[in-house]
């Protein structure tokens, strides 16, 4: 489960890293207050992860984004990239777990399904829902 | 257990012949009272786990088109909702092995002739989304990534649908 749960962790942390960068770039004060809550999430898996992890590795400083974040609308296309990345980072924690932990990443990846969403409508990309929310596409 | 499989499987118990074509081994074996004893599992099985998601997944898309059917100006929003769950119900039924449309869906009856069916929809979706949570959490491990995704898909709908 270690390994699994690495790559959760290394989500989250990418995760955190992103609300920061495209927080910024958001105009509505809404959608500000929207990725706070879903930073603060982040956040919130990240120091569950801390606790579970034998040794976890120190998150790097920085990260390359995968397209450049100037305005509202990438800031939004950055939020459901991250939120689908998250989720598909915790399907497999399912696989390898069972009882609480299991329910745990189940929780997880649910949340970061749920927001992915929230995300894809605010943005008004459609369609907001996919059947299969962590699975690799 | 190790014979039971091939020899009854047609719900009646084993012919005659069936029984002479087993040959020594069952002749055998019915001497130690393995047939007395032991019931045919093929005769009464029992239904796959996932049988109730797979129910509520085609319940859930009826109960979309009825929505759509009596206000088609909603069918932007809930057509794509109700094709979610029509993935779910193929890949189950292919899943557990039964022909999704052999039975008429006996899941929950989703009332939506209420002034409000996206407020129905939504109540109905919140109600399968814990019914795939315990089915994600009582699954085999092969299982459990797909399960659990029906129960985060569940979940989106019913944000789609606040």
């Amino acid at each position: 489960m270690n390994e699994q749960l690495a790559a959760a962790m290394a989500a989250e942390a990418a995760a955190i890293y992103a609300y920061g960068i495209l927080g910024v770039h958001l105009a509505a004060a809404a959608q500000v207050n929207e990725a706070r809550a879903a930073e603060t999430a982040h956040r919130g898996r990240r120091d569950y992860l801390l606790g579970k992890l034998d040794q976890p590795e120190a998150a790097p400083a920085a990260y390359e984004l995968p397209f450049p974040v100037t305005d509202p609308a990438t800031a939004l296309k950055l939020a459901v990239h991250v939120e689908d990345g998250v989720a598909q980072a915790w399907r497999p924690v399912l696989g390898v777990s069972q009882g609480p932990d299991r329910e745990a990443a189940l929780a997880a990846l649910t949340d970061a399904a749920v927001r992915a969403s929230r995300w894809r409508r605010i943005a008004s990309i459609t369609p907001w829902t996919m059947p299969y929310p962590g699975k690799a596409s | 257990m190790v014979l039971t499989g091939p020899v009854r499987t047609t719900g009646t118990g084993p012919t005659r012949r069936q029984l002479l074509g087993a040959g020594l081994a069952v002749s055998t074996l019915a001497g130690c009272g393995v047939f007395e004893n032991k019931p045919a599992p093929a005769a009464t099985t029992a239904p796959d786990p996932l049988q109730p998601l797979l129910d509520e997944a085609l319940a859930l898309a009826a109960a979309y088109d009825r929505a759509v059917a009596a206000k088609p100006m909603l069918s932007a929003r809930l057509a794509p909702l109700a094709a979610d769950h029509r993935v779910h119900a193929a890949d189950l039924a292919k899943l557990i092995g039964t022909p999704s449309a052999s039975a008429a869906p006996s899941g929950p009856v989703v009332e939506n002739a209420s002034a409000d069916p996206v407020a129905a929809l939504r109540t109905a979706e919140l109600a399968a989304q814990k019914t795939a949570v315990a089915a994600c959490l009582a699954a085999p491990p092969d299982r459990a990534g797909m399960v659990g995704s029906i129960a985060a898909c569940r979940a989106t709908h019913a944000e789609a649908l606040r």
